[in-house]
């Protein structure tokens, strides 16, 4: 539960906001700064280089996603975005540029405090190809022998669909966008249209998951593209 | 009038005053009778009312010398011995001249009325056409057409100023739009006009353009713009291409062509202004509009808010000792009410994009299986008491939409159905191909909606009248799904049965959809197998 004192940058520029998830970090252990200003953000930024930015997309001085431009320049520091529903555009070219992941306002606590944790774990702990299989519940992807198995039953995969696959694992827990995706799956020139991607996304699940209605691995993201999840979902409801 | 005409006349009165000269020459030797050259006097009437004064005095003049040459003393001459004969010659000449002016002057008279009618006529017909036809542009294309035949134009074109003064055809006719081509081009071109709306009232006669390599030099052609004015402000031209053989145009049809013009210009300044007023009825309407949604949707908004509050004040008592779960009820409350808000304002906010046109749909080709399944999966913890039996082949087409919208679309028809109908309630949900559309359709085997509530289903705010203990709605979800899928190009519709069930339908646009990307190629270093 502890953040570790791992050290968040919270930009703004709704108060109200601003000490709701300051409280929350705080009392889960981390350290936290807050701007309300794209310069704030920036001044705060260099002078104490936090480990994770929260950020507010729509700030009153500063396009919030030249400031993810600008700390991509330097850093890898992971960067999640808030931003309204039917910012989807925004949050999509915020991926693009580097951004980790986002947030939807209104946006749970809870939600909050588990993207928190999972950027910065991979931050921590960068997925890297060096585990030659790849485990997460009863699915396993052996990336030397290309085999993939499901509750140690093997699965038989078209050369595409394990391509997709072998993007999806090698970011787990990432927001993956529709041109990631195509880009890393058919190669630099793709990317403008998403054609059968999302046919390839449902033929794989229904291969992996218990149930492809209710998937467990491979999650839409509205608007914005797919994301491998490695924790099983919580109960809907308490 | 035309030179043809009148060779007619001249050769008509040579003609008539031959047959007269034999037919006195065949009367003569048989009685003598006085005066007989008043006959001539028959064939100059004719010949000035049908073709003129100057055939008459043709005639006239033929008249008096072909007597003198058959008929007087000494004959074959054109000498006269008897002075009466003289006066009477004379007096031959002077009547058949005096005849034959009043006679053509007459003539000219009915001529003109003749045409004054015709012009009228012609006039009317212009100021009809434009007062009666349903839209403006139909107005414009029937005066175009028709100033085309009544004139035997080559062709004939509306040209209005647009926004930034630029003449853009509205209406034309003639040959020249059947053809296309040149003859097109000359009719509808905007160069030269665009001066000739800042002129004042003239024709402005432009010369055909010389082909530049053409092989077939097109055949010259006289083009007339006649400036439109509302008041003095220029708003158009009308436009004139004559007909190749027959170049100038008359002062009647110059007259019609004014005239029409300023109908023209009127109708124009008028459907302007009805224009104006209708955008002003739109802005009035919206005020309404505006008032009406917040009449409604304020306590659609004070009734989470009011909830939101009391949980929140209660949470803060201090001379109240909660327990654990009273204190988790409150907050479940504080969620759950902040969710609902949330979807409202969500759908408001659709709804004022929708009506600003503000909606720009990414779309993208998307499987609906696989949106829908993920619909489902996501309102799976509402849907609990509601067994929902889905029937979407994964092999249907995959359809260009915007997912978050279509999405929300499923969503408001999905969520209705488990509003409105009570637990236990089937719920089916389909889709298939039919032509070039894709059918979805939602239905449920509910108590159905009353017949006289569907027609305005669709309408903002509207909700249909329920017992005290249904729930009650926003007016929202149907509205928006409506405007959503207007803007993906399909259309939605209901049908429902009262106690039988309630059926959405909703159609999507199906189209090629691109060729899929190649299979990926494996980076090198990995094991083909």
């Amino acid at each position: 539960m502890a953040g570790h004192g791992a050290r968040v940058l919270v930009v703004d520029d709704e108060p109200e906001i601003l000490r709701a998830v300051r409280t929350n970090l705080v009392a889960h252990g981390y350290e936290v700064l807050t701007a309300t200003s794209g310069s704030e953000a920036q001044a705060a930024y260099a002078a104490r280089r936090p480990d994770l930015v929260l950020l507010d997309l729509g700030l009153p001085d500063l396009d919030g996603l030249a400031l993810i431009e600008r700390v991509r320049a330097h850093a890898a520091t992971p960067i999640v975005v808030l931003s309204a529903r039917g910012g989807e555009r925004d949050k999509v070219r915020a991926l693009d540029l580097g951004a980790d992941d986002y947030l939807t306002k209104p946006f749970g606590m809870d939600e909050l405090l588990a993207r928190v944790r999972v950027a910065l774990r991979h931050a921590a702990h960068p997925a890297s190809g060096a585990a030659a299989i790849f485990r997460c519940g009863g699915l396993a992807v052996d990336l030397e022998r290309r085999q993939v198995t499901v509750d140690d039953r093997e699965v038989k995969l078209t050369p595409t669909e394990y391509a997709l696959l072998r993007a999806f694992v090698a970011h787990p827990d990432k927001v993956l966008t529709r041109r990631m995706l195509l880009q890393e799956v058919w190669g630099p020139e793709y990317g403008a249209e998403a054609h059968y991607l999302h046919v390839y996304v449902a033929s794989l699940r229904r291969k992996l998951e218990a149930d492809p209605q209710r998937p467990r691995y491979l999650l839409t993201e509205p608007g914005v593209g797919y994301r491998f999840q490695t924790e099983a979902e919580q109960p809907p409801q308490p | 009038m035309l030179p043809s005409k009148s060779w007619t006349g001249y050769a008509a009165a040579i003609v008539g005053v031959a047959v007269v000269s034999v037919a006195i020459g065949a009367i003569l030797p048989l009685a003598r009778i006085a005066n007989v050259s008043m006959l001539y006097l028959l064939v100059v009437l004719a010949v000035a009312t049908r073709f003129g004064s100057g055939p008459a005095v043709l005639a006239s003049l033929l008249g008096f010398l072909a007597f003198d040459w058959f008929f007087v003393e000494p004959l074959h001459t054109f000498t006269v011995s008897d002075p009466e004969e003289w006066l009477s010659l004379l007096l031959l000449l002077v009547a058949s001249v005096v005849t034959g002016q009043l006679a053509a002057a007459q003539r000219r008279r009915a001529d003109e009325a003749h045409r004054r009618e015709l012009e009228a006529l012609q006039l009317y017909s212009v100021g009809r056409y434009l007062a009666t036809a349903p839209t403006l542009d139909a107005a414009l294309q029937c005066t175009v057409d028709y100033l085309c035949s009544a004139l035997r134009l080559e062709g004939c074109a509306v040209l209005l100023a647009d926004a930034d003064g630029r003449l853009v055809p509205r209406a034309r006719a003639g040959s020249a739009a059947a053809t296309g081509g040149e003859t097109a081009r000359w009719l509808l071109a905007a160069d030269s006009g665009t001066q000739a709306t800042a002129q004042p009232r003239r024709w402005v006669r432009v010369l055909p353009p010389r082909p530049p390599h053409g092989p077939a030099a097109p055949s010259p052609r006289h083009r007339f713009d006649l400036p439109l004015h509302a008041g003095t402000a220029p708003i158009g031209v009308l436009r004139v291409l004559a007909a190749a053989d027959q170049p100038v145009l008359s002062r009647e049809a110059v007259r019609l062509l004014e005239a029409a013009a300023d109908q023209v210009a009127l109708v124009v300044e008028r459907a302007r202004l009805q224009e104006e007023a209708n955008a002003a009825e739109v802005l009035r309407r919206t005020d309404e509009l505006r008032a009406a949604l917040l009449s409604s949707v304020s306590h659609d908004l004070r009734t989470p808010l009011a909830s939101i509050k009391a949980a929140a004040g209660s949470l803060r008592q201090r001379d109240v000792a909660w327990s654990e779960a009273e204190r988790e009820g409150f907050a479940a409350a504080i969620e759950a009410e902040a969710d609902r808000l949330n979807r409202l304002v969500g759908n408001l906010l659709d709804l004022s994009r929708i009506e600003a046109g503000a909606l720009r749909p990414e779309q993208e080709w998307y499987p609906l299986s696989a949106l829908v399944e993920d619909v489902l999966g996501r309102l799976r913890p509402l849907a609990a008491d509601h067994p929902i039996a889905v029937d979407v082949p994964d092999a249907l087409p995959p359809v260009l939409l915007d997912y978050v919208e279509i999405d929300q679309v499923l969503t408001n028809l999905i969520e209705n159905a488990l509003k409105y109908t009570p637990p236990g309630t089937p719920i089916r949900v389909a889709a298939r191909a039919r032509g070039d559309v894709l059918e979805v359709e939602v239905a449920d085997e509910g108590p159905g909606i009353p017949a006289a509530a569907l027609p305005h289903l669709f309408d903002k705010f509207y909700r249909v009248a329920g017992g005290a203990g249904q729930p009650r709605g926003t007016g929202l979800g149907l509205a928006v799904a409506r405007g959503l899928v207007e803007a993906h190009g399909g259309q939605i519709t209901v049908d429902s049965v009262p106690g039988h069930g309630t059926r959405f339908r909703f159609t999507l646009p199906l189209s090629a959809p691109p060729e899929p990307p190649p299979a990926p190629v494996p980076t090198s270093g990995e094991r083909i197998d």
